[in-house]
Formats: structure tokens, C-alpha cells, sequence
């Protein structure tokens, strides 16, 4: 016993000296640049190497490692998520962000911006055999899709054309390929690399607007925006950045300029406002105004699931307890798959898997039919608990009375059913309601997904946290308080009948 | 009228009724006694197609159910044969979420399709004439055991069957409940309705039962005139139940 414990100790003694002896040699190392961005669908920025994995690579990637070279720092990058970054930078996960981030004036108030070292345009692209999409301004009654917090998606929601965000340039590009959207607006460097290949796809139109991606830090960081700053002067002047942006094929005129602009001093801090188009601001009538939308969105998910599950659940549960073998083995095997698997997952497939068979739905649909097959399974469960509740002396009573089976199930067993399955069924619904939120993984803009990309916007996760937590109240309390009186009322009724009928006598 | 001939039943691989024969004549009352696991229950649930037969056959006014009928046939007949029978259960069974009136109603207003005031009047007539014109509207549960068992009567008479059959019927009552069930037994009868009673009681059947059927391991014993049968058993094994049962 003693002898174990001694073994124990020295074991983690030996691990605590290895630990401190690692760290030494990193503390002896240069200084670290740790740097955020998104690497999922991340190309040409930063993305994993096809041929490589567990590599990243991209111009970004290559031009911070110059950076940090020119700063006397060794890069670690620090994968994250693009609709979180600015709160992630907050937070201090890392330094800089480093992801193709335009300075827009709602995130100027939460963090600061280096200078720019590229100059973007926007590219729209439309399927090869539309003919009705040249400009924006077609895409009115339409809908265009785009990376969600990006200039591009400010720029939509300025012009007031309707658009879907996505995580990632490729679902946007999917889903054009698959009629769920109209057009695709994007930054021309992911546009190249996702669409410019796909024949499928064409460019409408010349790329245009014109932006700047700029490295994000941290307010008060100054010295290390100076130290940012000056290795971005470095690397354009030296040739290190064009040489990058050539062999990723992204060099233009306009890099050009910008380039030139740095050879006039006093006009170099100007630059920012100058490329800027995405001066949008937040205004709170109109974040609410979102929010009730995507509020309603959710209402009908919740209740469109649910109606799904309630009609599927009776089916699955009398096919598992009173089907033949085979009818019952493959309602087993469908509770048990939609019970066993993540709903996320079952949505990611209906959304990506079913276009491969030639079913492409809308992101709506898909969340409402996803969530409600899932739910079902859930359903059933609860149906064919409540009927296995009801004695078998009620069906035989029915029976002797001359009921068919139809009939006694209709009006003897199922009301009584109903009554044992009504508060798990509320239960059910409730988180129905609150699982809605998922659908955010297939772009349907429901109110997690609204909340997500307003925060985000805006930084104010706390003051939106609580609005939106009173939006999910406000729909699943009403609905549990309505279920409660339902309940209360079945049961009352029998005790209000006993009571009537002795007044009465 | 019930007719019964070479009646077998296996349930779990044992044999629970091994060949019956006996019928009931119109209007009359027959008494089943038995040890517990003898086959009473099972034998009455036979005859409310309840347990489907494996030989034989019943045979009830015009309905006749065989063992060999083809599965549509067969169930179609039971259909039929339940028209012909009311069952009132040991355990009652009666609906906990209706009242008693729908209890009653429940069956001629779904099954027969009798306009519902009609079947409400005769559920009214019925529950009169069992002393429970009050209860109507409550609910089983706040019923005593005795009242209920009169629901579950009330309810199988709304069916106009021609036989009653009885599981137990006084498991539930005091002696003057007893005494006051056999009187209403009896009044069936009169009535024009054929019974059959199972019961532990053997006091019970004694001035209700027009003849006695004594069961033991799925075979009937013996059978006869309920006097004969108390007064002379045949059988050393009938002797012997009713030696105990006194
Ligand atoms: N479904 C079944 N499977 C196997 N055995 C059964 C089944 N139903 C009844 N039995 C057996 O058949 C025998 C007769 O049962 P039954 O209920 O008819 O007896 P009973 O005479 O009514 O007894 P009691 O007086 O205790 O009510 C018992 O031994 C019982 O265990
Ligand atoms: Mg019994």
C-alpha cells in the first residue's frame, strides 16, 4: 500500500520536473506571437493542408510567419472561430487576429486595428445558366448567401437584400450549386479559391467595393500594434508580402496602391477610412426587430417539429408493441438510431448527405423535418410507456363489450393513454423548443443563430444574452404553464364530478 | 342457451382445458366450483372469445365458434358470440376516466349505434333498478367495491346479451351484500337471462344456481341438479371438495 503510494509520488514528481524543465527551455526561447483565426473552410487564408493535415498553410499563414520573423517573435497559431474571433481575442486566447478582418466600426469599438496589408474586393457568383443576376442590385427578391459578420454581409444588410449567413464559404457555395440560395457574395480571395474553379458557377459581374483586412489586437496592446505596424512596413517594403500574395496568385493593382500609399506617409492612417465600406452600425429597434424575427422562426420550428414527432410517435410506438416482427424491428431500429446519433449530425446529413441522393431542402425545412424525425423517436418512447401503462383488463373489458380493437384503442385506452403522457410530452416539448437552436449549424436563422452573429457584431453577449434567454421564456413558459392546467384540469374533473354529484343529490 | 362440446385449451405448453362438455339450458343458472388453477377463469374467458379455442366448439342461441374456422371466420364468429355474452370481470375493469353514466353508455352508442339519450335513459333505467340512480355522474374510483360491481353489472346489461357470466362475483362483498347479489342474480334469470357463476363461495350458489359444475385440473368432475350434486356426489374427488367446503 505504502510502496504504491511512494511509486505514486515519484512518478509525479518526475512528471512535475519534466514539465518545469520544457518550460524553461520554452521561457528561454524568443517571445510568442500567438494569432487566432478560423481554419474551416479557411482557404486561401489559413486552411489545413489536403496533402498535410495536421499542417496549416495559406498566405496569411506565410505572411504572419514574416511577421513574426520581422518581430522577433515565434508564431503559434491558435485555431478559432470566425463568428466568435473579436470576443475570443477579448478574452485573450491570443494576440492578434489575423483572418482577413475588415475594420468595421462596430468592431473599432472593441478592438483595435494594425494597418492594412491587403485590399479586398467583392465578387458575386451565380449559377453558369442564370441569366437574371449581373449586379447586386438583381438580387432584391432574392436570396444571396455569404460568410455571416463579414463586410459582405453588412454591405447585404445595408442594401436590405435578403441573405443567409453561413460559417463557411463552402456551404455558401453548396447551396448555390443546390438552388437553396440565388447568389453568393464573398471576398474575391475565397471566391478564387472556392468558386473560380466550379463549372457550375460563374462570376457575375467585375469584382467591386473595395475593403481592407487589417490585424485585430486587444485595446491598450499599443506596443504591440506599433510592433505589428512596423513589421507590416517591413514585409511590403522589403517585397516579402507581394512575393506571398503573388504565388497565391492574389496580387493586384490595387495591392499595388496600397503599396504606394506607403511611400506617402502622413495619408497611411487614412487609408482605413478611405477603403471603408462597412460603416454599418448597430442600432437596437433593428436588432430587436431581428430578433423577434428569428424568434418566430423558432416558434415555428418548435411547433412544426413537434407536430411531425406527436403524428410519427403514435405509428413507431403501435408498430414496436403491436406490429408484426418485422414491422417492430424496424421501428426499433429507427428509435434506436435517431435516439443513439447527435441531432446535429442528423441534420448535417439531411442538409449535406441528402443532395448526393436528389433532395435538396430548404435550411428551414430541413431543421423542422430533422427535428422532427429525431423527436419522434422521443415520442414514441413516451406513447408506448403510457400504453403499456393501461391493464390489459381494459382492452378485454373493450372487447368483451363487442369494441373492435380500433375503438378501443380510440376511445378507452387512448384517452387514458394521453393523460400518463401529457407531462413527459410537455417535458419533451420544452426542450424541442430549446434544441431548435441547432439549426444554426445549417444556417437557418433562428434565434441562437441570431443571438450568436448580433453579439458578435456588437460585443454586447451579456445585455443580448438576457434579451434573448427572456425571448425563450417568454415562448416555453406559456407552454409549460398551459400544459400543467391541462393536466390539472383532466384530473379535476373527476374529483369536481364526484363533488357536483353529491350537491346535487 | 350455451353448448359446449370437447372444449381444450393450452396455454405455455400445458394443457389448461382438457375436453369440456356441458351446456347451460335458457334461463337457468350454472354454478362453477374448483379449486384455485383448476381452469374456472380460463373457461369463462372462453366463452367470451377472450382465449382463443384450440379444439372444440361453443355453440350460443345461432352463433357457433369451432376451434378449426379459418382465422377470419373465427374472429368474426367471436364478434358475433359477443353480442350473445356480458362479462362482468373479478377485477370489474370498468373505465377510470368516464363517469359511470358514459361507463354504461359507452358500448351501445359506439357499438350498437343507439341514439345517445335513448342509451342514457336506459343506462338511467338500469342504474334505478340497481340502486345507484345517484351515482351517474361520479367516477369508479369514488365508488365503493360494491357499488362498482354494480356499474360493471349495469354496463355488460346495456348490451341486451342473452348470457351473463360472472368471475367471482362476491370476492368483494360482505354476507348481506352476498345475499342481496344472489337475489339480484336470480332476478336476472327470471328475467329471460342465461347465467354463468364462478364462484369460491359455495354458500353463494346454494339457492342461486339451477345446477353445479365441479371442475379439477381442466376436466369437469362431475355435474348435475345443484341438490343432487350437494346431496349425493358421485365422485370421491367432489366429495372431498365439498367436504372442505363446508
Ligand atoms: N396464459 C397462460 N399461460 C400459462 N398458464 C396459464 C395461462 N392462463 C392460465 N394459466 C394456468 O391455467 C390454470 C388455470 O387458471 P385459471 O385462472 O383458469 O384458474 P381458476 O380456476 O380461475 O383459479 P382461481 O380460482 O384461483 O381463480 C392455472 O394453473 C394457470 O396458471
Ligand atoms: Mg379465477
Amino acid at each position: 500500500m505504502t510502496k504504491s503510494i511512494r511509486c505514486l509520488c515519484g512518478a509525479l514528481a518526475a512528471l512535475l520536473l519534466l514539465t518545469l524543465a520544457t518550460g524553461s527551455v520554452r521561457a528561454q526561447e524568443q517571445p510568442v506571437l500567438r494569432w487566432g483565426a478560423d481554419p474551416s473552410g479557411g482557404a486561401p487564408y489559413v486552411f489545413a493542408d489536403p496533402a498535410r493535415p495536421d499542417e496549416y498553410i495559406g498566405y496569411e499563414k506565410e505572411m504572419v510567419d514574416a511577421l513574426a520573423a520581422a518581430m522577433g517573435r515565434r508564431p503559434e497559431f491558435v485555431p478559432t472561430d470566425w463568428e466568435t474571433i473579436v470576443s475570443t481575442l477579448q478574452r485573450g486566447s491570443f494576440d492578434v487576429i489575423i483572418n482577413g478582418l475588415e475594420p468595421t466600426a462596430d468592431r473599432a469599438r472593441q478592438i483595435n486595428f494594425s494597418k492594412p496589408y491587403y485590399i479586398f474586393q467583392l465578387q458575386l457568383t451565380v449559377r453558369r445558366e442564370d441569366e437574371r443576376i449581373h449586379t447586386l442590385a438583381d438580387c432584391r427578391q432574392r436570396t444571396v448567401g455569404t460568410l455571416g459578420n463579414t463586410a459582405a454581409s453588412r454591405l447585404l444588410a445595408q442594401e436590405a437584400i435578403p441573405f443567409r449567413s453561413y460559417a463557411d464559404p463552402v456551404g455558401a457555395y453548396r447551396d448555390l450549386e443546390l438552388r437553396r440560395i440565388d447568389a453568393v457574395l464573398m471576398d474575391v480571395p475565397m471566391e478564387m479559391y472556392y468558386a473560380r474553379q466550379n463549372p457550375r458557377l460563374k462570376p457575375a459581374g467585375a469584382p467591386f467595393q473595395r475593403g481592407t483586412y487589417v490585424v485585430g489586437l486587444r485595446k491598450g496592446d499599443d506596443a504591440l500594434k506599433a510592433q505589428v505596424d512596423a513589421a507590416i512596413d517591413k514585409i511590403m517594403r522589403d517585397g516579402t508580402l507581394e512575393r506571398i500574395l503573388r504565388k497565391w496568385n492574389l496580387w493586384d493593382d490595387a495591392q499595388a496602391e496600397l503599396r504606394a500609399q506607403l511611400e506617402a506617409p502622413p495619408s497611411a492612417s487614412n487609408s482605413n477610412t478611405a477603403f471603408d465600406l462597412t460603416n454599418a452600425t448597430f442600432n437596437w429597434p433593428e436588432a430587436i426587430l431581428r430578433l423577434t424575427r428569428a424568434a418566430c422562426v423558432t416558434v415555428l420550428l418548435a411547433f412544426g417539429a413537434m407536430l411531425i414527432a406527436l403524428a410519427l410517435g403514435m405509428p413507431l410506438a403501435l408498430g414496436q408493441l403491436k406490429g408484426a416482427k418485422w414491422v417492430q424491428s424496424i421501428c426499433t431500429l429507427y428509435i434506436e438510431f435517431f435516439r443513439g446519433t447527435p441531432v446535429l449530425v442528423q441534420l448535417l446529413f439531411l442538409y449535406f448527405g441528402l443532395p448526393a441522393l436528389g433532395i435538396a431542402l430548404p435550411g428551414w425545412l430541413t431543421a423542422l423535418v430533422g427535428l422532427g424525425l429525431n423527436y419522434a423517436a422521443y415520442e414514441s418512447q413516451v406513447y408506448r410507456a403510457a400504453l403499456e401503462a393501461i391493464p390489459r383488463g381494459q382492452w378485454e373489458a373493450s372487447y368483451s363489450l363487442g369494441m373492435t380493437p380500433v375503438l378501443a384503442f380510440r376511445r378507452i385506452i387512448l384517452p387514458q393513454a394521453f393523460r400518463i403522457a401529457l407531462p413527459p410530452m410537455t417535458n419533451d416539448f420544452v426542450s424541442l423548443f430549446k434544441d431548435t437552436s441547432v439549426a444554426f449549424a445549417i444556417s437557418v436563422w433562428e434565434l441562437a443563430t441570431a443571438y450568436r452573429e448580433l453579439a458578435n457584431a456588437t460585443g454586447q453577449f451579456m445585455l443580448l444574452g438576457v434579451i434573448v434567454s427572456a425571448f425563450y421564456l417568454l415562448m416555453s413558459l406559456p407552454m409549460a404553464h398551459l400544459a400543467r392546467r391541462l393536466e390539472r384540469r383532466l384530473q379535476r374533473r373527476q374529483t369536481v364530478a364526484a363533488v357536483q354529484a353529491e350537491v346535487a343529490a | 342457451m350455451i353448448q359446449v362440446a370437447g372444449l381444450t385449451k393450452r396455454a405455455g405448453g400445458t394443457q389448461i382445458l382438457r375436453g369440456l362438455n356441458f351446456e347451460v339450458a335458457p334461463q337457468t343458472v350454472l354454478g362453477i366450483i374448483g379449486a384455485s388453477g383448476s381452469g374456472k377463469t380460463t373457461l369463462l374467458r372462453c366463452l367470451n372469445g377472450l382465449e382463443r379455442i384450440d379444439g372444440g366448439a361453443i355453440e350460443c342461441d345461432d352463433v357457433r365458434l369451432a376451434a378449426e374456422l379459418a382465422p377470419a371466420d373465427y374472429q368474426r364468429r367471436v364478434r358475433a358470440l359477443r353480442r350473445k355474452v356480458g362479462t362482468v370481470f373479478q377485477h370489474l375493469h370498468l373505465f377510470p376516466h368516464l363517469s359511470v353514466l358514459d361507463n354504461i353508455i359507452e358500448a351501445p352508442v359506439h357499438v350498437l349505434r343507439v341514439p345517445r339519450t335513448e342509451a342514457e335513459a336506459r343506462a338511467l333505467e338500469l342504474l334505478e333498478a340497481l340502486g345507484l340512480r345517484s351515482a351517474a355522474g361520479r367516477f369508479p374510483e369514488s365508488l365503493s367495491g360494491g357499488e362498482q360491481q354494480r356499474v360493471a353489472i349495469a354496463r355488460a346489461l346495456a348490451m341486451r346479451p342473452s348470457v351473463l357470466l360472472f368471475d367471482e362475483p362476491t370476492s368483494a362483498l360482505d354476507p348481506r351484500r352476498s345475499a342481496e347479489m344472489r337475489a339480484l342474480l336470480r332476478r336476472f334469470a327470471a328475467e329471460g337471462h342465461t347465467l354463468v357463476v364462478v364462484s369460491h363461495a359455495l354458500s353463494f350458489l346454494i339457492g342461486l344456481a339451477d345446477s353445479l359444475l365441479y371442475m379439477e385440473g381442466g376436466e369437469i368432475v362431475e355435474r348435475g341438479p345443484t341438490d343432487q350434486l350437494l346431496a349425493a356426489p358421485q365422485d370421491a374427488r367432489t366429495r372431498d371438495f365439498l367436504q372442505q367446503a363446508k
